[in-house]
């Protein structure tokens, strides 16, 4: 999974947080799919929200814990996906849940919880982790892209 | 004339249940739950709905021999169209449809959110029925909003979560602690024996009626990064205390937004529902509410969670307003207010 290009945003405050998502929107220039790593409470939904927000999505939904999957309509044509895998514990069930032909579709995907259907990530998958720094309230986020 | 009896389907997300209402008496309220999820931690769809389609034939056919009566004397079917899980919500779709079609008996779509509210309308639900206009504060693991309701058939959301659920809140903020799931009751319990004043943790800023428990998540995470730096077994020797100060914040937020929510409409008669009315801190600060003028209403339990009996209320209100949907009707997963 080693991809070309890493970007690195060190000492991020909550407030910073759509200012990076509009840089990484523009890193990645076209539909593309986002695993994303972080601990409970890191700020993975917000993130994604804030990225919804830069691909236009005025009013994100909550947090997709519950549905698994929430799905956007970005611009016609453009379809964005919020998932959150945290409730995915079973291989052989999460093969039914359909989300690998969900994954061939040209849209952009935001998983959290990657882990969870780690045998079905594309190969094209690029990383996002967002980690909590040691000290203050304040975040680094790291992309792993291809361009 | 004779009372209306209704038989209500419901399979919004993990338990599939059926009732039957006479009047506003409930004769039945078979619940089947699947205690597979547990296993796993949490709900996963397609396990719910392999499990719904086991369930639901033995539990429509337990709700009407508990109820003594044949499918004859049903008066319509009403089941829930949605929201929540796909999968699962067209089980009981299909299953009614098909009922309705083989036994030409009217069909009712449900919002199952809307059912939560009406469910304190049943018989037995509580002591005080709520009178119209009233608020609601629906709180579970997939929704946190309240809502005006003007008549059954008339309501507004005043608010709404941005990111989390109530109940999802609890059940995060326990795996966060190390607690198996569900977490939500444990907290519960550990918090009666701790200190709610001991730790701090960050308010939402958010406007209006709407909800937020993202900020609180991330503020446990860095207290609990903070004081495992001096303190390995910080989780351990604190858990009453981390657990009596997480619930005591998840309720401020509730409560701060309802009290607003009553301050605005200038509506005092509160009601609650969703499976995060069993918390027993949400309960003691509402009923204490009473003493400053509100009129509040916490149904029975049994109502409180996901239920057919609401169900079958809700659809009461609707038959006897004409509602009735045809074959061409499907369940939605989000479906519109």
């Amino acid at each position: 999974m080693q991809k070309d290009q890493t970007k690195r945003w060190e000492h991020v405050p909550l407030e910073s947080l759509s200012s990076v998502a509009a840089e990484l929107v523009k890193l990645l220039s076209k539909p593309s799919f986002v695993a994303i790593q972080g601990e409970m409470g890191a700020g993975k939904t917000t993130f994604v929200q804030a990225l919804l927000r830069e691909l236009g999505i005025k009013q994100p939904d909550g947090s997709p814990t519950y549905a698994i999957v929430h799905e956007y309509v970005t611009k016609p044509g453009t379809k964005a996906f919020h998932l959150d895998c945290y409730r995915i514990e079973n291989e052989r069930d999460l093969a039914q849940l359909g989300l690998d032909e969900l994954f061939e579709e040209n849209a952009y995907f935001f998983v959290e919880w990657p882990d969870k259907i780690e045998k079905i990530l594309p190969e094209h998958a690029n990383w996002l982790y967002i980690r909590c720094e040691p000290e203050g309230e304040l975040r680094e986020i790291v992309l792993n892209y291809d361009n | 004339m004779k009372d209306t009896i209704i038989l209500g389907i419901e399979s919004s997300c993990d338990d599939t249940s059926a009732a039957v209402l006479r009047g506003s008496e409930i004769l039945s309220n078979i619940i089947a739950g699947q205690a597979v999820h547990e296993l796993f931690g949490g709900v996963v769809p397609e396990l719910a709905s392999r499990a719904h389609q086991e369930n639901i034939v033995p539990v429509v056919s337990a709700a009407l021999k508990e109820a003594g009566i044949g499918l004859e004397d049903v008066d319509a079917i009403a089941f829930t169209q949605g929201p929540g899980l796909l999968g699962s919500l067209t089980i009981g779709a299909s299953f009614a449809k098909a009922l309705a079609l083989a036994t030409n008996k009217p069909l009712v779509p449900v919002h199952h959110m809307k059912a939560h509210i009406l469910a304190h309308f049943i018989d037995d639900a509580s002591e005080m029925k709520p009178t119209f206009p009233f608020l609601c504060l629906t709180v579970s693991g997939g929704h946190t909003q309240i809502v005006r309701v003007d008549n059954p058939l008339q309501m507004e959301v005043l608010g709404n979560t941005i990111d989390d659920a109530a109940g999802e809140a609890f059940d995060k903020a326990a795996k966060m602690l190390d607690l198996p799931y569900p977490g939500g009751p444990l907290i519960d319990k550990y918090a009666q024996l701790g200190n709610a004043q001991a730790f701090q943790f960050s308010k939402p800023r958010i406007e209006g009626l709407n909800f937020s428990f993202s900020g609180l998540k991330t503020s446990i995470l860095y207290t609990i990064r903070d004081q495992v730096k001096l303190d390995e077994q910080f989780k351990e020797t604190h858990l009453n205390d981390l657990c009596a100060s997480i619930q005591n914040s998840i309720v401020s937020i509730l409560m701060d937004k309802i009290e607003k929510a009553v301050q605005e409409t200038g509506i005092n008669c509160v009601v609650i529902a969703g499976g995060v009315s069993a918390n027993s801190e949400l309960r003691k600060r509402l009923q204490a509410k009473m003493e400053h003028g509100w009129k509040v209403s916490i149904p029975k339990f049994s109502y409180c969670t996901d239920n057919a009996a609401m169900i079958a209320m809700a659809g009461k209100f609707l038959f006897e307003s004409g509602v009735r949907a045809d074959q061409s009707i499907s369940a939605q997963a989000r479906l519109a207010w």
